[in-house]
């Protein structure tokens, strides 16, 4: 599976490692709802740091999950996108504005940690 | 014409100026150069053999004479060097076959010539110097064929032409492709990104921002954003020129892209007229943090960071005891 | 014409390898690696109308070279559904994150060049171009 999930704290970390496939998605989505239920999380970050391209299919899946972890109280933010991926994905008109993001995995922490 | 360094010589592609088989026949037919002319070319080849060496000697002998053209050649090994290729170069304009190979040749000098500083005019009279050179050897040797020499002589024009045309363009490629790097250099240093606290970035936009220049300024912005691991923005345009609806689309997708970064972005220096104008051209500035001037928006973005606790003296918050 | 590149679109997989095989090529053209990254982004809309909408098609790169300016072409054909309205489908009235909409718009923005045919029942080609700068 190209996503591994850690779990610090009340907070599970998703590295998104390489493009997900419809089937990886939908079994991340499933992955991260089934654990915030089981764990309690109260967020979500998914790091895509190694992503080097994010486009529109990859914005609506991030959305996806996030959506699906709002619904089981969980917050999610979006970690580590690069400087070109982040100027492409602008350009598309992809903002994710409805999803908190940060720098990287410490700062999502440091961020899920002062709006607890 | 010049030296060709081996470290050049890799550097230099005649496909990027894209001279293909198509454009080196049209330049022939414009300069009339046919199969019969290669043919008298080719011919005067033993000639030419017989009068490289005078003729390389009288080259140098002339361009050393003249200030411009010498400094270029202060090394004795390196005009030794350079005198072999030159006759090389010399020998190959009667050696026939002038395809592929033969305009690939060419094309080098004009970017050697580039990097070594050394200007058209210059070169141009050489190339003048070698076809009086080779005129009076053929006025010599068909002293009794004087239409032969004049037939000769034409026939080596087409071809230096060619030369020269190629020498040109890639001349011009290479030059512009030197002031490309150096406009690259000064937009760079136009656009800085400042640190002025921890997590804290700068960035005072300055002059007239065109669509290249907003690119330059938001990749510079992300870039400094990954190596500070900035926060928080404080993008100050004061200095913008004309802010209107393609400059302020510029702005929003620099502050778009910055947010992507978990960076926040406040924007200071928009009059509340441009703002109140911008809106009204239906420009969403609603997502935009914006505060008057520079210093008021540096003091929130400490608040943000949690630099600045209290408020400050000017904010007309609720009084405070003592 | 050199350096061209010919994908398949068939599943996911080709996305990747089609987005991939356009950043080794804008890289070796000599673009900057944010470019790159605009072209990989791209070549991965367009491949993925192709998949979602058409099921199959092919996605075929090249390097440009004219005058002293390199580029590279990418132009992304299949023998779909075609789009009925195209002025529609260059509004750029939605955010493409919807599932709603082919983000052509978004993918004009990223190239300099763009040109779009399609005849519904057809197919549908795009062909897009950027220059070094």
């Amino acid at each position: 599976m190209p996503v591994p999930v850690l779990k610090q704290g009340d907070v599970l970390i998703a590295s998104v490692q390489a493009a997900l496939s419809d089937k990886d998605l939908a079994q991340l989505r499933e992955d991260l709802a089934d654990r915030v239920g089981r764990y309690r999380a109260r967020g979500v970050i998914i790091d895509v740091a190694a992503l080097d391209v994010l486009d529109s299919f990859a914005a609506r899946t991030v959305r996806g999950i996030a959506y699906s972890t709002r619904l089981r109280g969980a917050r999610t933010v979006v970690v580590g996108i690069q400087p070109d991926v982040a100027y492409a994905m602008v350009q598309l008109g992809l903002s994710l504005d409805d999803i908190a993001t940060a720098l990287d995995v410490e700062e999502g922490l440091a961020l899920l940690r002062t709006t607890a | 014409m010049a030296e060709i360094a081996p470290a050049i010589m890799g550097r230099v592609f005649p496909a990027e100026i894209a001279i293909d088989a198509r454009e080196i026949e049209r330049r022939k037919a414009f300069l009339e150069f046919r199969e019969e002319d290669a043919e008298a070319l080719k011919s005067l080849n033993e000639i030419a053999q017989t009068y490289a060496e005078p003729v390389i000697e009288d080259f140098y002998r002339h361009i050393l004479a003249f200030e411009e053209t010498r400094a270029f050649f202060g090394d004795p090994k390196r005009l030794e060097r350079v005198k072999r290729l030159q006759k090389e170069y010399f020998l190959r304009l009667t050696q026939g076959d002038y395809t592929a190979d033969y305009v690939a040749n060419r094309l080098r000098i004009g970017t050697v010539h580039e990097q070594i500083n050394l200007d058209p005019k210059w070169y141009l009279g050489a190339y003048n110097f070698y076809l009086r050179a080779v005129g009076s050897r053929l006025q010599e040797k068909f002293a009794c064929e004087p239409n032969k020499a004049f037939a000769s002589l034409l026939s080596m024009m087409k071809l230096v032409f060619l030369d020269i045309g190629l020498a040109l363009d890639t001349y011009f490629f290479a030059r512009e492709a030197t002031m490309r790097k150096q406009q690259e250099a000064i937009r760079e240093l136009s656009t800085p990104v400042l640190q002025i606290r921890e997590r804290l970035l700068l960035l005072p936009i300055i002059g007239v921002i065109d669509t290249h220049r907003a690119r330059l300024i938001t990749e510079n912005l992300l870039q400094a954003i990954r190596s500070n691991r900035a926060k928080v923005v404080v993008m100050d345009v004061t200095g913008v020129v004309t802010i209107d609806s393609r400059v302020a689309n510029h702005l929003l997708q620099s502050v778009a892209a910055a947010r992507l970064m978990g960076a926040t972005v406040i924007v200071t220096g928009l009059s509340s007229e441009v703002a109140q104008a911008l809106v009204q051209l239906g420009i969403d500035l609603s997502r935009v943090s914006t505060v008057g001037d520079l210093q008021g928006g540096i003091e929130e973005a400490e608040r943000v960071l949690g630099l600045r606790v209290l408020a400050s003296d000017t904010d007309h918050s609720p009084a405070r005891p003592g | 014409m050199s350096g061209e590149v010919q994908i398949t679109i068939e599943t996911e997989a080709d996305i990747v390898v089609a987005r991939q095989k356009g950043r080794e090529l804008a890289a070796r053209g000599g673009f900057s690696t944010t470019d790159q990254t605009l072209i990989a982004t791209a070549i991965s809309e367009v491949a993925r109308n192709i998949m979602q909408y058409a099921r199959r098609g092919e996605i075929i790169l090249s390097a440009l070279e004219i005058t002293g300016r390199r580029g590279i072409d990418v132009l992304a054909r299949d023998d779909g559904p075609g789009i009925a309205d195209l002025a529609l489908a260059m509004q750029d009235g939605y955010s493409t994150g919807n599932s709603l909409g082919l983000g052509l718009p978004g993918v004009r923005r990223l190239m300099d060049e763009f040109n779009l045919e399609s005849v519904p029942g057809r197919g549908t080609t795009v062909r897009l171009k950027k220059w070094v700068r």
